[in-house]
């Protein structure tokens, strides 16, 4: 019985109930739509795994799901909450096109990609550290900050594609579009090389960043000074850990990361920014984020779960009829039970191994008890 | 609830408030047990007692915001048990407490109208109202102020004269003092012996003795929730109840090698000057503190809680900037060091709250140890953790430390055991020459605070200034070569432990009778 109850508390075992739960409500919206579970099933497996451009497709949105969901862990080791992946996502994106389009002809491709995603990666960085100065030296709350500045980035890619004199294509005619001009091909990614596929190099990248951000958290001194920011400030800077650098650092590299994932985004086909150019990847890596539950293992398998999910809600909407939007519904139950499990996986036994539990609580109670 | 104030018709002869067998669980812990006491009508009774000895709980369940689970009240003769603080006061029992709850924003008439039932505040009744008050206790409050513009004392006032605008016959004050200055406390005592003139009952809740010697005219003291003594201040002595407030352990064996006498010339390790700290509503928490201690010499800061001790301790582990003066180890300059610099200039620190600032729960035990010095276990930029658990596993033999591995979270610990690994590290601080322990042994049993107390003995045989500050006298004497006294935020005398009469010395000192 003992033995059991660790392993009802990892956060796998809650990921796998919550995905459970979510798939049910979702099957029960597409009933409500005229469309079996068998139906909804063949739809979903046709558009994700039914043909080599659904799987390119999903294989580059887990990417972008990826970077943004291990930003959102790397902030939230320290304890902050990231929800601005959007607006960071955008200022990348916006940064990446810039660079993209006024790259100078003839330069190597390497060189050029290389260029346009350290700016996308600053770019993000620094929208981001926005929140972050104002959390750490204003003490404003991050989760505050962070979630209007993604409107103000979402703005600012309109403003960009809207304006001629910033990023808008040449006017030619009352039907040019509202978009940037396709960025050169020496900025294009480099695509896997699978026959018809449209998967790009972007998701090796993402899982050997992953792979890295991992190995950062466990085992070296930053990783810890991180989760002891985390877990107690006031001890950690008893204990020589630079707090509000480490904080501000936290939510800066996820900044970085999400702004990393704008760049992938419009170096991808069809290579434009528009508006809208991110279908909300930076709210659907925050999800990620908070399944994974700080593990990098599971942020590398939601991100493929929630990639293969969006283009198969793409095409349940062509085959079985179903609204996309059910897809999104089922992300935001997927929340709402994670959120409730959430006492679950971090109410635990009060110190299971210890020697006196029962003098320690007392302990404690006498604490909250004197005035 | 079917008191009404009219009822409470103050009588001479019987106790205005009869408390019998009171008591009150929360959790496993009995807060409260078996409470006897009476206060008389037109007295000041003080309850006294350490932090965590029940005092608050005992007035909360007079005010209502506790319900005791035994025992019975009478409230001027009639059975009294309310459920709320309206019951309370309507029964004419009103509250001031530690904490104020007043709308800095607002007015002061607006917040003495608040919570004020009717659609229109009445505030002509308000204005002759204050003019009562002011006539009749010498109470005055500028009704248009901005509480947010007060002083502390000010606003303390603010919340006495709401409190007597409920016409109450019995006024509680919870720790009434903790943020005065002398003249505001002088101006506080004045206050209730005018209430007390005027027939009217206060019960003052306070750890602070010499406040009591001057107001009260009853002491009841309470320790670990139940009533250990008291009485009339003109037939108790205020030593003997200190000894009932800190109780009487059993004295702990001096130091078994006679500490080795501290040479002068060697210089002072920690200098303390000046140091001065003003709380952020402008009160004084610590007032010109100079400290000096030698390499080798063991200091410890004796004190009721709320002196500036804790305040002190902050200020050398540099959480607390202080408002002027000086902090220096071996003559370098740390006032405004941060902590790994001031860890790097050899000072160990154990901190008061263990939970909040000695250690991180979650984290292991290797990683609590190392996390000081994280940048001595770096390997090819990767954390070279076998050799953090190697060096965690011997601090774990040498303190004797039960725990089933290093990589045990602490927290999973007993609290004795969880201060012997906060111990090991500090004291393992490369160079170290300066040792702040805060409370050091409390809530440990009797083992653990030998064990506690000889690490930091043999940390001063190896030339370390130690300095120790806990409530127990007993304890500084076993372990200290001088003891000074912190009282109302400076630090007075300097007792040496060899003395026969020290125990006594510290405790009059205590009393702040000297100050």
């Amino acid at each position: 019985m003992t033995g059991l109850k660790p392993q009802i508390r990892h956060p796998l075992t809650v990921a796998i109930g919550a995905l459970i739960a979510a798939a049910i409500v979702g099957l029960g919206l597409a009933a409500t739509a005229g469309a079996g579970p068998v139906e909804v099933i063949d739809a979903l497996v046709e558009g994700t795994l039914g043909s080599r451009f659904a799987i390119g497709t999903s294989l580059n949105t887990a990417a972008v799901l990826m970077l943004v969901a291990a930003g959102f862990t790397v902030a939230y080791r320290a304890g902050l909450v990231n929800v601005g992946g959007e607006g960071q996502l955008c200022l990348g994106g916006i940064a990446a096109t810039a660079v993209g389009v006024s790259l100078p002809a003839g330069l190597p491709s390497p060189l050029a990609l290389t260029a346009i995603l350290i700016a996308a990666t600053v770019a993000g960085a620094a929208w981001a550290s926005i929140a972050a100065w104002l959390r750490v030296h204003r003490g404003t709350s991050e989760i505050i900050t962070t979630l209007l500045l993604n409107f103000i980035g979402l703005a600012l890619v309109v403003l960009m594609v809207q304006e001629p004199s910033l990023l808008r294509q040449p006017m030619t005619s009352s039907e040019t579009l509202p978009q940037s001009e396709a960025l050169p091909a020496a900025a294009h990614l480099p695509l896997l090389g699978l026959h018809k596929n449209p998967a790009t190099i972007a998701i090796v990248l993402a899982v050997i960043l992953v792979a890295a951000i991992g190995i950062m958290l466990r085992h070296t001194a930053a990783g810890l000074r991180l989760r002891a920011v985390g877990l107690s400030g006031s001890a950690s800077a008893r204990l020589g850990v630079p707090v509000d650098r480490t904080a501000f650092v936290g939510l800066t590299a996820a900044g970085g990361f999400s702004g990393l994932a704008g760049g992938l985004l419009v170096t991808t086909a069809p290579f434009i920014l528009a508006d809208g150019f991110s279908s909300g990847f930076g709210f659907s890596g925050l999800v990620v984020g908070l399944l994974a539950r700080g593990s990098m293992t599971a942020v590398a398998a939601v991100s493929l779960l929630f990639g293969f999910l969006v283009s198969g809600g793409i095409n349940l909407q062509l085959a079985a009829g179903v609204p996309a939007s059910t897809i999104t519904v089922v992300q935001s139950v997927l929340i709402i039970f994670i959120a409730g499990a959430a006492w679950w996986t971090t109410t635990k036994p009060k110190r299971p191994q210890s020697l006196s539990a029962g003098t320690q609580l007392a302990d404690d109670h006498t604490k909250e008890v004197s005035a | 609830m079917t008191i009404t104030a009219d009822h409470v018709v103050p009588d001479t002869t019987t106790a205005l408030l009869a408390m019998d067998g009171v008591g009150k669980t929360f959790g496993t812990v009995r807060a409260l047990d078996a409470v006897t006491l009476s206060v008389k009508p037109g007295s000041v009774h003080c309850i006294l007692g350490e932090n965590g000895a029940g005092k608050s709980t005992l007035c909360n369940s007079i005010y209502g915001t506790v319900s005791p689970d035994t025992g019975r009240m009478r409230l001027a003769g009639a059975e009294y048990r309310p459920r709320n603080p309206s019951d309370a006061l309507r029964a004419g029992v009103a509250m001031v407490h530690q904490h104020f709850s007043l709308i800095p924003t607002m007015t002061v008439a607006d917040n003495l109208l608040l919570g004020r039932d009717g659609f229109r505040p009445p505030r002509r009744r308000l204005s002759t109202d204050l003019a009562r008050i002011a006539d009749s206790y010498g109470l005055t409050v500028d009704a248009k102020a901005t509480v947010g513009d007060l002083t502390v004392g000010a606003r303390q006032r603010v919340e006495i004269v709401k409190a007597l605008l409920r016409d109450p016959q019995l006024i509680l004050l919870d720790e009434p003092t903790a943020v005065l200055d002398p003249t505001e406390i002088d101006a506080l005592i004045a206050t209730c012996a005018a209430l007390v003139a005027d027939g009217k009952s206060v019960v003052l809740i306070t750890h602070k003795l010499g406040e009591v010697a001057r107001a009260a005219d009853e002491a009841t003291v309470l320790r670990a929730g139940t009533v250990v003594g008291g009485g009339r201040l003109a037939d108790v002595p205020l030593s003997a109840l200190l000894e009932l407030m800190l109780g009487d352990t059993e004295p702990l064996e001096r130091a078994r090698t006679p500490r080795r006498s501290t040479n002068a010339d060697t210089g002072a390790a920690l200098r303390v000057d000046g140091i001065g700290v003003t709380r952020s509503d402008g009160s004084v928490a610590l007032a010109d503190v100079g400290l000096s201690i030698a390499g080798g010499e063991i200091v410890g800061i004796a004190g009721v809680e709320g002196n500036g001790q804790s305040e002190l301790i902050e200020v050398l582990s540099g959480a607390l900037p202080p408002t002027n003066g000086t902090v220096s180890i071996d003559g370098a300059d740390l006032t405004g060091a941060s902590p790994a610099q001031r860890t790097g200039a050899g000072l160990a620190v154990i901190p008061e709250d263990r939970h909040a600032e000695g250690m991180i729960a979650e984290l292991s035990i290797a990683e609590n140890i190392a996390m000081p010095r994280l940048a001595d276990y770096r390997r090819w930029g990767l954390l070279d953790r076998a050799r953090m658990r190697t060096d965690a596993a011997k601090a774990i033999a040498e303190y004797k430390i039960r725990a089933s591995s290093p990589d045990a979270p602490i927290g999973s610990l007993s609290g004795g055991n969880q201060q012997k690994v906060v111990l090991a590290r500090e004291l393992s601080t490369a160079g170290l020459r300066v040792v702040v322990a805060a409370q050091p042994t409390r809530g440990l049993d009797a083992g653990a605070v030998g064990f506690v107390l000889d690490r930091l003995r043999a940390a001063a045989d190896d030339g370390a200034a130690v300095l120790v500050t806990s409530s127990e006298i007993d304890e500084l004497i076993a372990v200290c070569d001088r003891i000074v006294v912190a009282y109302r935020g400076t630090l007075t005398g300097s007792v040496m432990t060899d003395s026969p009469t020290a125990a006594t010395d510290v405790g009059i000192l205590m009393t702040g009778v000297c100050a």
